[in-house]
């Protein structure tokens, strides 16, 4: 069983690996040290916001900007946890817990096509998958915060990693024209809170600016 | 960072973390997202993405520049959404923004 959840988790581990480095780089140039970046990954464990922390702590943001715009963006995996819901019938609140607290993007697409495909997979495996995955993230990003501390990487380098992965997951959604509306408004509001001398909260305003723009934009107009 | 502000930061972002992950899976166990809030949650990563890709580009140095360079993050973000748009892959993303960017950076001025 842990067999088959290794081979499964491997092409994550693989990525989470080559992702992990550079943002524990990220993180050590923010000013945190390899056990805090193991702490992190062990107990918050998100690509995106763990990026997101290193990058806007480095800007300056206050404390409560960072943790409301890492928490918005990672609103996300409600979306996650409501779709996998219907596999844990019978499962015990332990064991569904720590697979709920564990699902990332890319296990969650690697488990929900495995149980989509009809085949025996059970939420312990999914579970295995996931812890598999992590390990990998906790050790990439150690050994990245360890390299970053001797390594002069210039931070500007570490950061566009960041970018690009904002820029995958932006392109990668699915725009019907709430979501294309949602986007705009967003991107538009960071510009202006900017222009206003907002900087600190832009993302946060930006990103509510846009679920209300989506939320607003009429239904059955999709493109 | 010190231990108390990566105490505050990291376990604030942990609690939330925990409770979006965790919660909707006990609450919703064999029952359906209520209409609304699937829109509301469907609508939150194109808005948050993009507020955060914006962030990353909108630069306020930008309006007064008179030299390219200010301009290699918006040149080094095309070829990542040619490469998202093709591969759908973080990973080669990385390696495209990362890649461009250095590149970029290393024509002399």
């Amino acid at each position: 069983m842990s067999k088959r959840a290794f081979y499964t988790a491997l092409p994550v581990m693989a990525g989470y690996f080559v992702l992990g480095v550079p943002c524990g780089i990220l993180g050590a140039h923010a000013g945190m040290s390899a056990a805090q970046m193991a702490l992190m990954s062990a107990l918050f464990y998100s690509g995106a916001g763990q990026y997101l922390i290193a990058n806007m702590w480095l800007a300056g943001a206050p404390i409560a900007s960072i943790v409301l715009s890492v928490s918005l963006v990672n609103g996300r995996q409600m979306l996650y946890a409501a779709a996998m819901a219907r596999f844990c019938g019978g499962v015990g609140k332990r064991l569904t817990t720590l697979f709920a607290a564990t699902i990332t993007d890319e296990s969650f697409g690697v488990n929900l096509a495995r149980f989509a495909s009809g085949e025996a997979w059970s939420v312990r495996e999914a579970t295995l998958v996931n812890l598999f995955s992590q390990s990998a993230w906790i050790v990439a990003n150690v050994v990245g915060a360890a390299l970053g501390a001797v390594l002069p990487v210039p931070t500007v380098l570490a950061s566009f990693a960041m970018t690009s992965i904002f820029i995958c997951l932006l392109c990668i959604q699915r725009f019907d024209r709430s979501a294309r509306n949602g986007a705009l408004a967003a991107a538009v509001g960071v510009c202006l809170c900017k222009l206003a001398g907002f900087a600190g909260p832009a993302i946060l305003v930006g990103a509510l600016v846009g679920v209300v723009a989506a939320m607003l934009t009429p239904k059955g107009e999709a493109s | 960072m010190s231990w108390a502000q990566f105490a505050w930061v990291a376990g604030l972002c942990a609690v939330t973390m925990f409770v979006s992950r965790v919660a909707p899976l006990f609450l919703l166990k064999g029952r359906a997202l209520p209409p609304r809030l699937s829109r509301a949650l469907n609508a939150i990563p194109p808005a948050a993405f993009a507020a955060l890709v914006a962030n990353d580009l909108f630069d306020m140095r930008l309006l007064q520049a008179t030299d390219w360079r200010a301009f290699i993050p918006w040149l080094a973000a095309a070829p990542v959404a040619l490469v998202a748009l093709k591969t759908r892959s973080l990973l080669w993303c990385i390696v495209a923004g990362v890649g461009c960017y250095g590149a970029l950076l290393a024509i002399p001025a």
